[in-house]
Protein backbone atom coordinates (compact mmCIF):
# COMPACT_ATOMS: atom_id res chain seq x y z
CA UNK A 1 0.00 0.00 0.00
CA UNK A 2 1.30 3.23 -0.70
CA UNK A 3 1.16 6.26 1.37
CA UNK A 4 2.33 8.21 3.93
CA UNK A 5 1.31 7.32 7.59
CA UNK A 6 1.25 9.02 11.08
CA UNK A 7 4.59 10.28 11.77
CA UNK A 8 6.44 7.65 9.94
CA UNK A 9 9.16 9.04 7.31
CA UNK A 10 7.57 8.49 4.06
CA UNK A 11 8.84 5.62 2.15
CA UNK A 12 10.45 5.12 -1.19
CA UNK A 13 6.89 4.79 -2.70
CA UNK A 14 5.82 7.85 -1.80
CA UNK A 15 8.68 8.95 -3.98
CA UNK A 16 7.92 7.23 -6.67
CA UNK A 17 4.46 8.67 -6.70
CA UNK A 18 5.17 11.85 -6.53
CA UNK A 19 7.83 11.81 -9.07
CA UNK A 20 5.65 10.24 -11.23
CA UNK A 21 3.00 12.59 -10.31
CA UNK A 22 4.90 15.87 -11.10
CA UNK A 23 5.84 14.38 -14.50
CA UNK A 24 2.23 12.88 -15.86
CA UNK A 25 0.21 15.82 -14.47
CA UNK A 26 -0.50 17.84 -17.54
CA UNK A 27 -0.95 20.81 -15.28
CA UNK A 28 2.50 20.18 -13.86
CA UNK A 29 4.57 18.17 -16.33
CA UNK A 30 7.52 18.70 -14.50
CA UNK A 31 10.45 16.39 -14.90
CA UNK A 32 13.65 17.90 -13.36
CA UNK A 33 12.12 18.16 -9.75
CA UNK A 34 14.10 16.21 -7.46
CA UNK A 35 11.93 14.26 -3.88
CA UNK A 36 14.67 13.64 -1.01
CA UNK A 37 13.06 11.85 1.19
CA UNK A 38 13.92 13.00 5.30
CA UNK A 39 13.28 11.38 8.50
CA UNK A 40 10.46 14.14 8.95
CA UNK A 41 9.10 14.43 5.52
CA UNK A 42 10.06 15.68 2.18
CA UNK A 43 12.37 18.07 0.68
CA UNK A 44 11.94 19.17 -3.02
CA UNK A 45 14.64 20.77 -5.03
CA UNK A 46 15.04 21.53 -8.47
CA UNK A 47 14.03 24.65 -10.63
CA UNK A 48 11.42 25.58 -12.94
CA UNK A 49 10.48 28.72 -15.28
CA UNK A 50 8.11 30.57 -13.43
CA UNK A 51 6.52 31.55 -9.59
CA UNK A 52 3.35 29.97 -10.74
CA UNK A 53 4.65 26.45 -11.65
CA UNK A 54 6.68 26.11 -8.34
CA UNK A 55 2.96 26.84 -6.63
CA UNK A 56 1.53 24.46 -8.58
CA UNK A 57 3.94 21.61 -7.65
CA UNK A 58 4.11 22.24 -3.88
CA UNK A 59 -0.42 22.21 -4.32
CA UNK A 60 -0.08 18.77 -5.77
CA UNK A 61 2.05 17.62 -3.72
CA UNK A 62 -0.06 19.07 -0.32
CA UNK A 63 -3.35 17.83 -1.86
CA UNK A 64 -1.92 14.41 -2.53
CA UNK A 65 -0.42 14.07 0.68
CA UNK A 66 -2.12 16.31 2.93
CA UNK A 67 0.28 15.14 6.45
CA UNK A 68 3.46 15.25 4.84
CA UNK A 69 5.66 17.97 5.95
CA UNK A 70 7.53 19.17 2.56
CA UNK A 71 10.29 21.79 2.15
CA UNK A 72 10.85 23.60 -0.90
CA UNK A 73 13.83 24.63 -2.42
CA UNK A 74 12.84 25.05 -6.28
CA UNK A 75 14.03 28.21 -7.51
CA UNK A 76 13.15 29.87 -10.86
CA UNK A 77 15.43 29.68 -13.46
CA UNK A 78 17.06 33.58 -14.20
CA UNK A 79 16.84 34.66 -17.98
CA UNK A 80 19.34 37.39 -18.04
CA UNK A 81 21.58 37.88 -20.80
CA UNK A 82 24.87 36.52 -20.14
CA UNK A 83 28.03 38.33 -19.45
CA UNK A 84 30.51 35.95 -20.88
CA UNK A 85 31.24 34.05 -24.30
CA UNK A 86 32.73 31.08 -24.91
CA UNK A 87 35.81 31.06 -27.31
CA UNK A 88 36.02 27.85 -29.23
CA UNK A 89 38.75 28.06 -31.59
CA UNK B 1 36.83 34.46 -38.89
CA UNK B 2 34.36 34.10 -36.03
CA UNK B 3 31.26 32.54 -36.33
CA UNK B 4 28.45 34.11 -32.97
CA UNK B 5 26.24 31.26 -32.32
CA UNK B 6 23.56 31.86 -29.14
CA UNK B 7 22.06 28.94 -27.57
CA UNK B 8 19.56 27.44 -25.13
CA UNK B 9 17.24 24.54 -24.90
CA UNK B 10 14.22 23.52 -22.41
CA UNK B 11 12.51 26.75 -21.77
CA UNK B 12 9.43 24.78 -21.81
CA UNK B 13 6.95 28.04 -22.41
CA UNK B 14 3.79 28.30 -21.78
CA UNK B 15 1.87 31.51 -20.92
CA UNK B 16 3.18 32.04 -17.92
CA UNK B 17 6.59 32.29 -19.27
CA UNK B 18 6.02 34.63 -22.37
CA UNK B 19 8.05 37.89 -21.44
CA UNK B 20 10.87 36.22 -19.00
CA UNK B 21 13.69 35.61 -22.03
CA UNK B 22 12.80 38.80 -24.62
CA UNK B 23 14.26 41.44 -22.88
CA UNK B 24 17.73 39.33 -22.96
CA UNK B 25 16.18 38.14 -26.91
CA UNK B 26 16.24 41.57 -27.77
CA UNK B 27 20.15 41.96 -27.32
CA UNK B 28 20.60 39.12 -29.89
CA UNK B 29 21.10 41.16 -32.79
CA UNK B 30 24.04 42.69 -31.46
CA UNK B 31 26.34 40.19 -29.81
CA UNK B 32 25.09 36.62 -31.86
CA UNK B 33 24.95 35.19 -36.06
CA UNK B 34 22.18 33.00 -35.29
CA UNK B 35 20.25 31.41 -31.83
CA UNK B 36 20.14 27.45 -31.82
CA UNK B 37 17.42 25.87 -29.61
CA UNK B 38 17.93 22.71 -28.22
CA UNK B 39 14.34 21.25 -27.70
CA UNK B 40 12.03 21.13 -25.28
CA UNK B 41 10.50 24.48 -26.26
CA UNK B 42 6.97 23.66 -24.61
CA UNK B 43 5.63 21.85 -21.59
CA UNK B 44 3.33 19.42 -23.69
CA UNK B 45 3.44 20.20 -26.94
CA UNK B 46 0.44 22.10 -27.79
CA UNK B 47 -0.23 24.67 -30.51
CA UNK B 48 -1.34 27.33 -28.44
CA UNK B 49 2.10 26.74 -26.13
CA UNK B 50 4.35 26.87 -29.78
CA UNK B 51 2.37 30.28 -30.09
CA UNK B 52 4.30 31.24 -27.07
CA UNK B 53 7.31 29.85 -28.65
CA UNK B 54 6.69 31.85 -31.66
CA UNK B 55 5.56 34.91 -29.82
CA UNK B 56 8.84 34.50 -27.21
CA UNK B 57 11.33 33.97 -30.11
CA UNK B 58 9.94 35.11 -33.13
CA UNK B 59 11.04 38.65 -35.13
CA UNK B 60 14.38 38.54 -33.06
CA UNK B 61 16.56 39.73 -36.07
CA UNK B 62 18.84 36.80 -36.46
CA UNK B 63 17.93 33.21 -37.62
CA UNK B 64 16.77 31.21 -35.34
CA UNK B 65 16.66 27.21 -35.76
CA UNK B 66 15.13 24.60 -33.23
CA UNK B 67 14.74 20.81 -33.18
CA UNK B 68 12.03 19.36 -30.91
CA UNK B 69 12.32 17.80 -27.58
CA UNK B 70 9.99 15.14 -25.53
CA UNK B 71 8.27 17.73 -24.29
CA UNK B 72 6.94 19.01 -27.55
CA UNK B 73 5.93 15.31 -28.42
CA UNK B 74 3.74 15.11 -25.32
CA UNK B 75 0.36 15.81 -26.89
CA UNK B 76 0.84 14.07 -30.27
CA UNK B 77 0.64 18.21 -31.80
CA UNK B 78 4.51 17.97 -33.86
CA UNK B 79 2.90 19.01 -37.28
CA UNK B 80 0.83 22.06 -35.43
CA UNK B 81 3.79 22.78 -33.58
CA UNK B 82 6.44 22.69 -36.47
CA UNK B 83 3.50 25.06 -38.96
CA UNK B 84 3.11 27.47 -35.87
CA UNK B 85 7.22 27.84 -35.34
CA UNK B 86 7.78 27.66 -39.61
CA UNK B 87 4.95 30.81 -39.34
CA UNK B 88 7.33 32.35 -37.18
CA UNK B 89 10.48 31.83 -39.71
CA UNK B 90 11.22 29.21 -36.93
CA UNK B 91 13.55 26.59 -38.75
CA UNK B 92 12.37 23.14 -37.57
CA UNK B 93 15.13 20.42 -38.34
CA UNK B 94 14.78 16.59 -37.97
CA UNK B 95 17.54 14.51 -39.61
CA UNK B 96 17.62 17.78 -41.77
CA UNK B 97 20.25 20.74 -42.03
CA UNK B 98 20.51 24.39 -42.88
CA UNK B 99 23.42 26.37 -44.29
CA UNK B 100 23.39 29.79 -43.21
CA UNK B 101 25.71 32.60 -44.62
CA UNK B 102 27.17 34.90 -41.93
CA UNK B 103 30.10 37.31 -41.75
CA UNK B 104 32.13 35.04 -40.41
CA UNK B 105 31.79 32.53 -43.21
CA UNK B 106 28.92 29.23 -43.88
CA UNK B 107 27.69 27.99 -41.13
CA UNK B 108 26.00 24.89 -41.35
CA UNK B 109 23.27 23.78 -38.57
CA UNK B 110 22.09 19.78 -38.64
CA UNK B 111 19.61 18.70 -36.62
CA UNK B 112 17.87 16.08 -34.82
CA UNK B 113 15.59 15.26 -31.59
CA UNK B 114 17.67 12.49 -31.09
CA UNK B 115 16.60 9.52 -28.17
CA UNK B 116 17.72 7.51 -25.45
CA UNK B 117 19.20 4.00 -25.13
CA UNK B 118 22.53 4.56 -23.08
CA UNK B 119 26.03 5.21 -23.55
CA UNK B 120 28.47 2.07 -24.63
CA UNK B 121 28.40 -1.11 -22.42
CA UNK B 122 25.64 0.67 -19.92
CA UNK B 123 23.17 0.78 -23.29
CA UNK B 124 19.77 -0.93 -24.65
CA UNK B 125 20.50 -3.43 -27.53
CA UNK B 126 18.23 -4.21 -30.35
CA UNK B 127 17.00 -7.71 -28.99
CA UNK B 128 14.41 -9.14 -27.15
CA UNK B 129 10.90 -8.28 -27.14
CA UNK B 130 9.30 -5.68 -30.21
CA UNK B 131 9.36 -3.18 -27.55
CA UNK B 132 12.57 -3.14 -26.98
CA UNK B 133 13.08 -3.31 -30.36
CA UNK B 134 11.21 -0.44 -31.39
CA UNK B 135 12.89 1.38 -28.68
CA UNK B 136 16.33 0.79 -29.61
CA UNK B 137 15.41 1.43 -33.44
CA UNK B 138 14.17 4.70 -32.44
CA UNK B 139 17.52 5.70 -31.09
CA UNK B 140 19.47 4.46 -34.47
CA UNK B 141 17.11 6.21 -36.83
CA UNK B 142 17.12 9.38 -35.46
CA UNK B 143 21.39 8.84 -35.21
CA UNK B 144 21.39 7.77 -38.55
CA UNK B 145 19.36 10.66 -39.96
CA UNK B 146 21.60 13.21 -37.94
CA UNK B 147 24.84 12.01 -39.20
CA UNK B 148 22.92 12.22 -42.38
CA UNK B 149 22.39 15.59 -42.10
CA UNK B 150 25.71 16.67 -40.97
CA UNK B 151 27.74 14.95 -43.51
CA UNK B 152 25.68 16.47 -46.18
CA UNK B 153 26.38 20.17 -45.25
CA UNK B 154 28.47 22.33 -47.71
CA UNK B 155 29.73 24.53 -44.76
CA UNK B 156 33.14 26.63 -43.66
CA UNK B 157 31.74 25.18 -39.58
CA UNK B 158 29.02 22.58 -38.77
CA UNK B 159 27.30 22.58 -35.94
CA UNK B 160 25.13 19.65 -34.06
CA UNK B 161 22.00 20.27 -32.51
CA UNK B 162 20.04 17.56 -30.34
CA UNK B 163 17.80 17.50 -27.70
CA UNK B 164 19.13 13.96 -25.99
CA UNK B 165 22.68 14.07 -25.10
CA UNK B 166 25.07 12.53 -28.00
CA UNK B 167 28.12 11.95 -24.50
CA UNK B 168 27.76 10.82 -20.55
CA UNK B 169 29.48 13.75 -20.10
CA UNK B 170 27.37 16.38 -20.02
CA UNK B 171 24.89 14.47 -17.55
CA UNK B 172 27.09 14.34 -14.69
CA UNK B 173 24.72 15.84 -11.49
CA UNK B 174 22.10 13.25 -12.91
CA UNK B 175 21.13 10.11 -11.43
CA UNK B 176 23.58 6.95 -13.14
CA UNK B 177 20.34 5.03 -13.58
CA UNK B 178 18.36 7.29 -15.79
CA UNK B 179 21.59 8.20 -18.03
CA UNK B 180 20.06 5.82 -20.54
CA UNK B 181 16.84 7.54 -20.92
CA UNK B 182 19.28 11.50 -21.69
CA UNK B 183 21.19 9.98 -24.50
CA UNK B 184 22.49 7.24 -26.52
CA UNK B 185 26.28 6.87 -28.00
CA UNK B 186 24.65 6.40 -31.20
CA UNK B 187 24.23 10.32 -31.90
CA UNK B 188 28.21 10.71 -30.60
CA UNK B 189 28.99 8.29 -33.40
CA UNK B 190 27.13 10.69 -36.03
CA UNK B 191 28.77 13.38 -34.57
CA UNK B 192 32.09 12.18 -34.92
CA UNK B 193 30.96 10.84 -38.60
CA UNK B 194 31.41 14.86 -39.93
CA UNK B 195 33.79 17.27 -38.97
CA UNK B 196 31.51 18.72 -36.51
CA UNK B 197 32.91 21.96 -34.39
CA UNK B 198 30.41 21.80 -31.76
CA UNK B 199 27.60 20.12 -30.71
CA UNK B 200 25.09 21.24 -28.61
CA UNK B 201 21.95 19.57 -26.31
CA UNK B 202 19.86 20.05 -23.45
CA UNK B 203 17.45 17.07 -21.77
CA UNK B 204 19.38 17.05 -19.14
CA UNK B 205 18.39 19.65 -16.21
CA UNK B 206 20.35 18.43 -13.47
CA UNK B 207 23.60 17.99 -15.74
CA UNK B 208 26.60 19.98 -16.45
CA UNK B 209 27.52 22.51 -19.21
CA UNK B 210 31.07 20.35 -21.08
CA UNK B 211 31.95 17.60 -22.83
CA UNK B 212 33.58 15.88 -25.95
CA UNK B 213 32.57 12.72 -27.77
CA UNK B 214 35.15 10.10 -28.30
CA UNK B 215 36.55 11.53 -31.58
CA UNK B 216 36.87 15.28 -29.61
CA UNK B 217 34.06 17.02 -30.79
CA UNK B 218 33.00 19.82 -27.71
CA UNK B 219 30.01 19.13 -26.53
CA UNK B 220 27.80 21.86 -24.44
CA UNK B 221 24.58 20.89 -22.40
CA UNK B 222 23.09 24.21 -23.15
CA UNK B 223 19.62 23.55 -21.02
CA UNK B 224 18.39 25.93 -19.52
CA UNK B 225 18.44 25.25 -15.40
CA UNK B 226 21.91 24.34 -16.42
CA UNK B 227 23.36 28.06 -18.08
CA UNK B 228 21.06 29.39 -16.09
CA UNK B 229 20.60 32.38 -17.99
CA UNK B 230 18.27 33.41 -21.39
CA UNK B 231 21.21 32.07 -23.78
CA UNK B 232 24.52 31.00 -24.03
CA UNK B 233 27.48 32.51 -26.77
CA UNK B 234 29.66 30.50 -28.17
CA UNK B 235 31.91 31.93 -30.59
CA UNK B 236 33.33 29.30 -33.37
CA UNK B 237 36.18 30.10 -35.51
CA UNK B 238 40.30 30.39 -36.64
CA UNK B 239 40.11 33.55 -34.41
CA UNK B 240 42.41 32.61 -31.21
CA UNK B 241 44.61 30.24 -34.03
Amino acid sequence: MTGHHGDAPPDEYVEAEIQSMLAEDPDVAEQGITVVRRERGLVLYGEVESPHRREEILRRVAERFPDLPVTSDIGVIRTQAPTQVEELP
Amino acid sequence: MVIRIAAVGDVHLDEDVVGRFRPALEELPDCADVLLLAGDLTRHGTESEARCVAQEFGDLGVPVITVLGNHDHQCDEVPQVVKVLEDAGITVLEGTGVVLECAGGRLGVAGAKGFGGGFAGRCASDFGEPEMKAFVQTTKDSADSLGAALRGLDCDVLVALTHYSPVPDTLAGEPLEIYPFLGCYQLGQAIDSAPTALALHGHAHHGSERGTTPGGVRVRNVAHPVIKQAYSIFHLGDHLD
